[in-house]
């Protein structure tokens, strides 16, 4: 670790600001759960720190009026996973499963939405999630406030689309009815390694069956990957297991073209899409067919 | 877990009352380390102390063109700067300091030349950790880069490149640092008149120890007196302070050992390092405490590493399923630079072929340098290796033959009518239950009854395995260790040990011991800090030797401290010290154990009133006692008893695999175990279960993964895939049947590394069992096994050996393409003509 300042504003403006003031050395920081990893081995070296603990409206979940779930950027893993179905109903609740499910306790209870969406890791969970449901992010700066499409935000490992003064305010999950079943399906060694594969499977029911399909594929590639060409084929009638399965080829030779016969690391990302696109369809037919 | 019943037969003090060994006494040392009041390395703080930290090589091998530390003296807080090329000459070089081992091929710091990625360039002591880390950046290094060489069998090819040039081998040449070989009986023979023959190319990895508290050190040189204190977080104080002593050319008595609490060495901190020597150095400029703890990556990169190998291994069965020989050729990476590495082929082979006394054995041996991490000990010393492809062959030879693979096991287990047995190896067993374990092993995992209902994608494997208890390595003839006991004047008791306890209870198991052979309350009993000042001398605590080797000593120091304590009773009470008895911290009339005098009242008089004691009677109350295993050196086809006893263990593994992510669970596992007389049952057990553990991770998931360059991709414990709690299934089929040694006075026999060995072939053969899939390479993770079950679909075969069969695979697929023994003809020649002359010898 080097030394630095530990700035504590007060609003997002002032944040804003302060990052603006000490640019170019200057980080936004929330739990710390990955700034403080690449500080330590000082692969990250900011001068300046600018907290986000203390921001005001930036922690906590609420339904918005158009039914949409507004997540604050600084809400912790351990929040998410305390709510109860009146805060995450529907398929909005596999956010807080999906918080409850990943890292260990000390992380979940630092570790932030804001934080995992703009830390540009491809094996972090939400990311895959917010993709996966088509979110929204929410986004101000000195240029003023934004909004844009969760997919595409993540570039790279360690690059999102937010310029050095902006900050994440919040990730919008859309109303419930946009889907009526969302699964989130992935592998990892040990239960607090990040996902070596994940998968988002969304679907929206039709008259009969599935009216609309969305399937994003997460870790195997350097950013969220919607694969929409595998989605297109769940639409229709509910998928009986050999579509599942054929959509699950699908999306592997979507993600990962000729990576059957590839050097072993990537067949078996390969494989693992397979089985998880395979698991996570498999998952949120079901609910449909309950629903 | 059964309790071990107490001896009552056999030498020793007899005690009144309650008879602590062999009950499951709480441990002393939980206490402190629950309540976070234990002091380990890094908590240590002294008044004026300042922060060392080590630049370490980004690259695996290079020659060193420049490095200036200018620099980095002008760094704010820094106080002192060194590298390698002005030690030269000022320090000794180590790795020789015992006999046999190794010419001096250890150094502070690269000097000219880099061997590995993590080794020592040059450190920074500065007023803070992050000035010297600060003063690191701004050494300037100028490096040549060189090829590098990470597979053990590139490095035996003549074009491969060079990683010690310096250093002129007794016994190799190129990379090949040493050679080893063990010809006992005619393998020829027994191969010629085998029903069958199975042969097997098979791999390992390299593992790291560990261990959560990191390696590190204080020093603190006084300018006054001259004297070097180093406080350590390793397992042998003397072997610290005799080789430091020697690599800075001071006197023994100028250099002072002490431990604090230490989380845990497995093997990885039975040796000297550099940074011991960095920060001594420092502080002896400085005249200041200087402290050095290593960074995770540091330990990865630049400690010792469980020592890869490639086996090309062969066993001979009759058709009754009689073991008759076994061949192997050990190619044993042991990384750029080694203290014990190839000692590790030497032991792990010997006592490897245990449980069977193998009448025929042929093994060689290249010892090669790479440019990777160093090479060491590491729990189960070379076991688990020959284990994991001595184990596979027998299960692959019964499939040949159609037998049952624990019939065979049960077959060819040593269960002699008598002992001691010497087997052919040399190994003399004083004792052994094995057998009855295996057994037991099978039942408990319900062996028949699941083999006859097998389930898709579920298997069972066994293994078995003998540990040696305590070791005469064949580079050190010694094997001993020491104990001081002191009755202090109000009747406590104190033990000083230089064998550090680091996660084996030593002041819970010595306490058990003096509290029955004096007779004195174990809450009276303390183990003092490990301390070269005060401690007799001993070799530390590795090798499984702790309550074996140790604890005989501190049984005969007890011995002889309560004969000084009955001849002064004897002489006060008018009595003679045959009528008398020890228990309830008193020394009594026998007969009449609610009289007598308390131990504080004699441990007085011995201090106190001196006209009271017997006349001539030296009043010192304090012993000590050595004990040295009466085990042998190492004879020159291989053989010998280079362990004083030897424990057992008979695994079971049940797995599942899931077809769909490779994943492989370990859903259940029994462990049957031969531990002689267990002194506490409950430190015994966890031994096991953490035995266990490191068996696991080595099977399933822990390896260095190095790229081609030599550069280690997961150095640190978010990439490096150690097992944790939710993976490790519940260990509740785990029982002893002990057979106490007749060699060690009580009874016991070695625990700590018996619960490894034979995991990784254990759940090898249950993999088998369950998929088809031989694993030759470890470890089996879930990527290998998915790729693996793919293949063996996609040919529609029933058997796939894994990597050997993939198409990508490069190695040697059949014997018949198999390497020989770089030196293998001229040692061939020699033995043949040996062995023409005296065909019993060695038998
Ligand atoms: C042991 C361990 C296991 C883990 N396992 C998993 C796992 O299984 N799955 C998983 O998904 N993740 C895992 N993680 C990662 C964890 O989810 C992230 O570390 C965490 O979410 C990051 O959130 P934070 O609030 O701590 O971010 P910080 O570390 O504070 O910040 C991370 C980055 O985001 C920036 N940032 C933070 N908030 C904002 C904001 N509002 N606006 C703009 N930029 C911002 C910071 O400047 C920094 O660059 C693991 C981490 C650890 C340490």
């Amino acid at each position: 670790m080097r030394a630095f300042t530990w700035l504590e504003p007060g609003t997002t403006t002032d944040a804003v600001a302060l990052l603006r003031e000490h640019a170019p050395g200057a980080r936004l920081i929330a739990g710390g759960q990955s700034l403080l990893l690449a500080m330590k081995d000082r692969t990250a070296g900011p001068t300046h720190l600018v907290s986000l603990a203390g921001v005001e409206g930036l922690a906590g979940v609420r339904t918005a009026d158009d039914g949409s779930l507004v997540v604050g950027a600084a809400t912790t893993y351990t929040a998410l996973t305390r709510l109860d179905a009146t805060a995450l109903g529907g398929w909005h609740g596999v956010l807080g499963a999906v918080a409850g499910d990943l890292a260990d306790r000390p992380v979940r209870n630092r570790g932030t939405v804001g934080g995992s969406l703009c830390t540009g890791d491809p094996r972090y969970d939400v990311p895959v999630l917010a993709a996966g449901v088509d979110a929204t992010l929410r986004i101000t700066g000195a240029g003023g406030d934004r909004e844009v499409p969760a997919t595409g935000f993540a570039q790279g490992p360690g690059l999102v689309a937010l310029r050095p003064d902006e900050v994440l305010t919040a990730l919008v999950l859309p109303p419930r009815p946009r889907w009526d079943a969302v699964a989130f399906e992935k592998f990892r060694h040990r239960v607090f390694d990040a996902a070596i594969v994940s998968v988002t499977c969304a679907l929206r029911a039709g008259a009969d069956g599935v009216a609309e399909a969305r399937l994003t594929v997460g870790g195997a590639t350097p950013a969220p990957t919607p694969v929409p060409g595998a989605a297109a084929r769940l639409v229709g009638p509910l998928p009986d297991p050999d579509a599942v399965a054929a959509a699950a080829d699908a999306a592997a030779e979507e993600v990962l073209p000729g990576g059957a016969t590839a050097g072993e690391a990537v067949r078996y990302r390969h494989e693992l899409v397979r089985t998880l696109v395979r698991r996570a369809v498999t998952r949120a037919a079901a609910d449909l067919r309950r629903s | 877990m059964t309790e071990a019943p107490p001896r009552t037969a056999g030498p020793g003090p007899a005690a009144t009352g309650p008879r602590l060994v062999g009950t499951s006494v709480p441990r002393k040392e939980d206490l402190a380390l629950l309540t976070g009041t234990a002091r380990f390395i890094d908590d240590i703080r002294l008044p004026g102390m300042v922060h060392a930290t080590i630049l370490r090589s980004t690259v695996a091998h290079a020659r060193v063109r420049s490095i200036d530390t200018a620099p980095a003296r002008a760094v704010p807080g820094v106080l002192d700067v060194l590298a390698g090329a002005e030690l030269v000459g000022k320090v000794k070089p180590w790795g020789d300091l015992m006999q046999d081992l190794l010419v001096g091929d250890h150094f502070p710091f690269a000097t000219d030349k880099v061997l590995y990625e993590g080794q020592e360039l040059a450190a920074v002591v500065a007023g803070t950790r992050y000035q010297a880390l600060d003063g690191c950046e701004a050494v300037a290094v100028d490096l040549e880069e060189l090829p590098a060489v990470v597979d053990p069998e590139q490095a035996l090819r003549p074009d491969a490149p060079l990683v010690q040039e310096r250093i002129v081998y007794e016994f190799g040449e190129g990379n090949v640092f040493d050679r080893y070989r063990v010809r006992v009986g005619d393998f020829a023979a027994a191969e010629r008149d085998a029903a069958v023959v199975v042969r097997q190319r098979f791999t390992t990895n390299k593992q790291a120890g560990a261990a959560l508290d990191p390696h590190g050190c204080v020093a603190s040189h006084d300018p006054f007196t001259g004297v070097l204190t180093l406080w350590s977080s390793t397992q042998s104080v003397y072997m610290v302070r005799d080789v430091l002593a020697d690599v800075l050319q001071i006197p023994r008595t100028k250099v002072r050992v002490m431990v604090p609490e230490v989380g845990a060495g497995f093997g990885s901190k039975a040796q000297m390092f550099g940074h011991e020597v960095i920060a001594a150095l420092f502080s002896m400029r400085l005249g200041r405490p200087v402290k050095l703890v290593l960074r995770r990556d540091e330990i990865f990169r630049a400690g010792t590493t469980r020592n890869s190998q490639v086996r090309y291994a062969e066993l001979a069965m009759a058709a009754d399923g009689e073991i008759t020989g076994y061949r192997d050729y050990v190619v044993h990476n042991t990384g750029a630079m080694s203290v014990w590495g190839n000692q590790v082929v030497h032991i792990g082979t010997n006592v490897g072929m245990l449980p069977y006394p193998i009448p025929n054995v042929h093994v060689d041996s290249d010892i090669v340098h790479t440019t990777t991490a160093p090479g060491g000990p590491l729990r189960g010393f070379g076991i688990p290796q020959t284990v994991w492809a001595k184990e596979q062959l027998v299960d692959m030879a019964a499939r040949e033959l159609g037998l049952d693979p624990l019939a065979v096991r049960e077959r060819n287990v040593v269960d002699p009518a008598t002992f001691p047995y010497r087997t052919p190896m040399g190994q003399v067993i004083d004792s052994t239950s094995i057998k009855q374990c295996l057994t037991a092993c099978a039942e408990a995992i319900d062996w028949a009854a699941k083999r006859a209902a097998p389930v898709p994608h579920e298997g069972l494997g066994l293994a078995v395995s003998m540990k040696y208890t305590s070791c005469r390595h064949p580079s050190l003839d010694t094997d001993l260790s020491a104990v001081r006991l002191r009755l202090e004047t109000d009747g406590t008791v104190t033990i000083y040990s230089s064998d550090v306890s680091h996660g084996q209870s030593h002041a819970t198991m010595l306490s058990q011991i003096v509290a029955d052979g004096l007779g004195v309350g174990i809450e009276k009993v303390t183990l003092a800090p490990p301390d070269s000042m005060t401690a007799p001398f001993g070799l530390g605590t590795y090798a499984s030797r702790g309550a074996a080797v140790l604890g005989t000593a501190c049984r005969l120091a007890t011995e002889r401290l309560r004969d000084k304590v009955l001849a002064i009773a004897a002489h006060v009470l008018e009595v003679g010290p045959g009528d008398l008895d020890t228990g309830n911290d008193r020394v009594f009339v026998k007969g009449l154990p609610d009289s007598g005098i308390y131990l504080e009242i004699l441990a007085a008089t011995a201090a106190y009133r001196t006209h009271q004691l017997p006349p001539d009677f030296e009043p010192t109350l304090e012993t000590v006692a050595t004990y040295d295993t009466p085990t042998e050196r190492e004879a020159s086809d291989g053989s010998g008893n280079l362990s004083v006893t030897y424990s057992g263990a008979a695994h079971a593994a049940h797995v599942r695999v899931d077809p769909e992510t490779g994943r492989v669970t370990v859903v259940d596992y029994a462990m049957v175990h031969d531990t002689g007389t267990v002194i506490n049952p409950l430190v015994v057990e966890g031994q096991h279960q953490g035995g266990f553990l490191m068996g696991m991770g080595m099977a399933l998931s822990e390896d260095y993964v190095y790229d081609e360059n030599g550069h280690q991709l997961n150095a640190s414990f978010k990439d490096y895939l150690a097992v944790t709690a939710p993976e490790v299934p519940e260990l509740t089929r785990m029982s002893e049947i002990p057979a106490p040694s007749t060699t060690i006075p009580g009874g016991q026999k070695g625990a700590g590394e018996s619960g490894t060995g034979p995991v990784p072939a254990a759940i090898g053969n249950a993999v088998l069992d369950a998929t088809g899939i031989r694993f030759t390479a470890l470890p089996i993770t879930p990527q290998r096994m998915l790729t693996a079950l793919r293949e063996k679909e996609r040919r529609g075969v029933e058997t796939l050996r894994y990597p050997d069969d993939m198409p990508d695979f490069t190695g040697p697929r059949c014997p018949d393409e198999w390497p020989s023994p770089t030196a293998a003809e001229a040692d061939d020649f020699d033995f043949d003509f040996d062995f023409d002359l005296d065909p019993e010898e060695g038998a």
